[in-house]
């Protein structure tokens, strides 16, 4: 027990002296995960909407040509993104960038650099799930939007597009939820996020297994927070479980139920009987 | 002799190597009831879909007053938001409420005032009796009910001609009854109506002309009362003879 005990006081010292660091650490944790989830998500809804533009044999051969061009791209750059470590992204762009240009470009900035690298990394995941969750919404609704005239562009923003959102809404989260822990490896380009202030409280006080027992605490505390919130989202996404009726007019609650009689019969109110015998009996 | 609207011409659709609509032609004018029966298979559909461009037509011409829609140049979208369609599986937007679903359409195609369009969605959605529904999603209303916001819908569009694909097959028996009531009391206002049916009923009473169809060609057709009275191919008269029992 009085391990635990000993861990305890370690951690309140560590607070003690160190929790400015540890909350700005967390601060730029989050505001890096967030903005490059946003991001992102920008990027694979482009990539998304330009992978499901439709084509045909009829159409003409330089759109056919464009079209294929622009899938091969996206193709290639889902692969790439997708296929290596986020860590080695990083430290290839930036300090490849510099190394080629001779220091004529580069990053002045790690904040830039990091953007720019979890916002590839969490768009070339994003481009693939909207590109599922665009083809998971029902062609039907494509048919009824193209059927009252609507575009290619207005199709996508006013009816494919919201459903295709709420569709991928768990794969945004999880995709978040990635991006506040693997936001860690950006310490290699001395990114001052939450694992960063391990690193520099370790490096002070030499204590490594409090430091790191703060630090769990910490994403975890993190990313329940933020699959909480997201529930929360896509319950407002959803919209309220039942609707109030719009009561104008006592009689619209019957209209369009009253089916009518077959002709000839007495209550059918074409037939001469009807208004005869028909109106008192109802 | 009424405006005429549409005017097909030599109209054939193959997917592959298999035809399914042959050298077709007919003409809609203004204020035309069509019903266009006939078997499964027999291309009723396909026609339909292609009067409307969503499938493209492997030859032949469409002529919308005078103009063809399949030549190039021509603009599909804008051609649709003339010609309504009420489909089998009411395609209402799944992401709106029905009040929205009937707005959507007129703002973003028609360029109309938000609060015009409201007003004008309205009145078409107190015609088929979806007036108190306005806040509900499609997911919440029944199959008849969608399929009346659908038909108010389409209409809020002012289209010239509506068409509409197997409406009421993908309901329950009950709820027939009430979009055919809608339909009826469109066919009486004078709206030049299309509808690929298998409510022989309806091809009868509320039609005035009738398009039997069979292996991809129009075997036949003429007002309701000689199709059905007087058929005078042995197809349409065995096709006939299958729903009378």
């Amino acid at each position: 027990m009085n391990k635990f005990a000993q861990l305890g006081a370690d951690i309140a010292k560590l607070w003690t002296k160190y929790s400015g660091a540890y909350i700005s650490g967390i601060e730029n944790t989050l505001i890096l995960a967030l903005i490059g989830t946003v991001i992102g998500c920008l990027i694979g809804f482009i990539c998304g909407v330009l992978n499901t533009i439709p084509y045909s044999r009829s159409d003409h051969p330089v759109k056919r040509f464009f079209l294929k061009l622009i899938r091969v791209i996206i193709r290639i750059y889902v692969e790439v993104f997708r296929g290596t470590p986020m860590v080695l992204q990083a430290v290839f762009l930036f300090y490849g960038l510099p190394y080629f240009t001779d220091n004529a470009v580069k990053f002045t900035s790690v904040w830039a650099a990091a953007i720019v690298v979890v916002s590839i990394n969490t768009g070339a995941y994003m481009a693939e799930s909207v590109r599922g969750g665009i083809i998971s919404v029902d062609p039907g609704q494509t048919e009824g939007a193209k059927a009252i005239g609507m575009t290619h562009v207005q199709t996508m923003t006013s009816v494919i597009l919201p459903q295709a959102l709420r569709n991928i809404m768990p794969q945004i989260g999880n995709n978040f939820i990635i991006n506040v822990k693997d936001t860690s490896v950006m310490f290699i380009i001395g990114f001052p996020d939450f694992f960063a202030a391990h690193r520099a409280t370790v490096g002070a006080s030499y204590l490594y297994f409090p430091s790191a027992t703060v630090e769990m605490v910490g994403y975890l505390t993190m990313t329940l927070l933020a699959s909480f919130l997201l529930r929360w989202v896509e319950k407002r996404l959803d919209g309220a479980g039942s609707y109030e009726l719009v009561q104008t007019d006592q009689l619209t609650m019957t209209a369009g139920t009253y089916n009518h009689p077959d002709r000839g019969t007495p209550f059918d109110e074409r037939s001469k009987e009807y208004g005869q015998t028909g109106k008192e009996e109802r | 002799m009424a405006e005429q609207i549409l005017q097909i011409n030599h109209l054939s659709k193959s997917f592959g190597s298999n035809p399914v609509l042959r050298d077709i032609d007919f003409t809609v004018s203004k204020g035309d009831v069509i019903s266009i029966i006939g078997a499964s298979g027999s291309g009723k559909s396909t026609l339909l879909r292609c009067v409307n461009l969503l499938e493209t037509p492997s030859s032949g011409e469409i002529l919308y007053h005078g103009k063809n829609v399949l030549g190039r140049g021509t603009n599909p979208a804008e051609y649709r938001a003339h010609v309504g369609m009420v489909f089998q599986s009411f395609n209402l937007f799944n992401n709106m409420t029905v009040l929205e679903n009937c707005v959507v359409g007129q703002v973003k195609v028609l360029k109309r005032d938000r609060e015009a369009a409201r007003v004008h969605a309205m009145e078409y959605l107190e015609k088929v009796g979806m007036a108190p529904y306005i806040k509900a999603k499609p997911r919440q209303i029944s199959g008849g009910q969608k399929q009346r916001v659908a038909i108010a819908r389409a209409m809020a569009m002012d289209p010239e001609v509506l068409l509409f694909d197997e409406p009421t097959s993908a309901l329950d028996p009950e709820m027939v009854g009430e979009v055919l009531n809608v339909m009826r009391n469109l066919a009486e206002s004078g709206m030049t109506m299309l509808v690929v049916t298998h409510e022989m009923a309806f091809a009868r009473d509320v039609s005035k002309q009738v398009v039997y169809m069979n292996n991809g060609v129009i075997c036949e057709q003429g007002s309701p009362a000689e199709l059905f009275g007087n058929p005078q191919k042995q197809e349409t008269k065995d096709f006939l003879s299958r729903f009378r029992g």
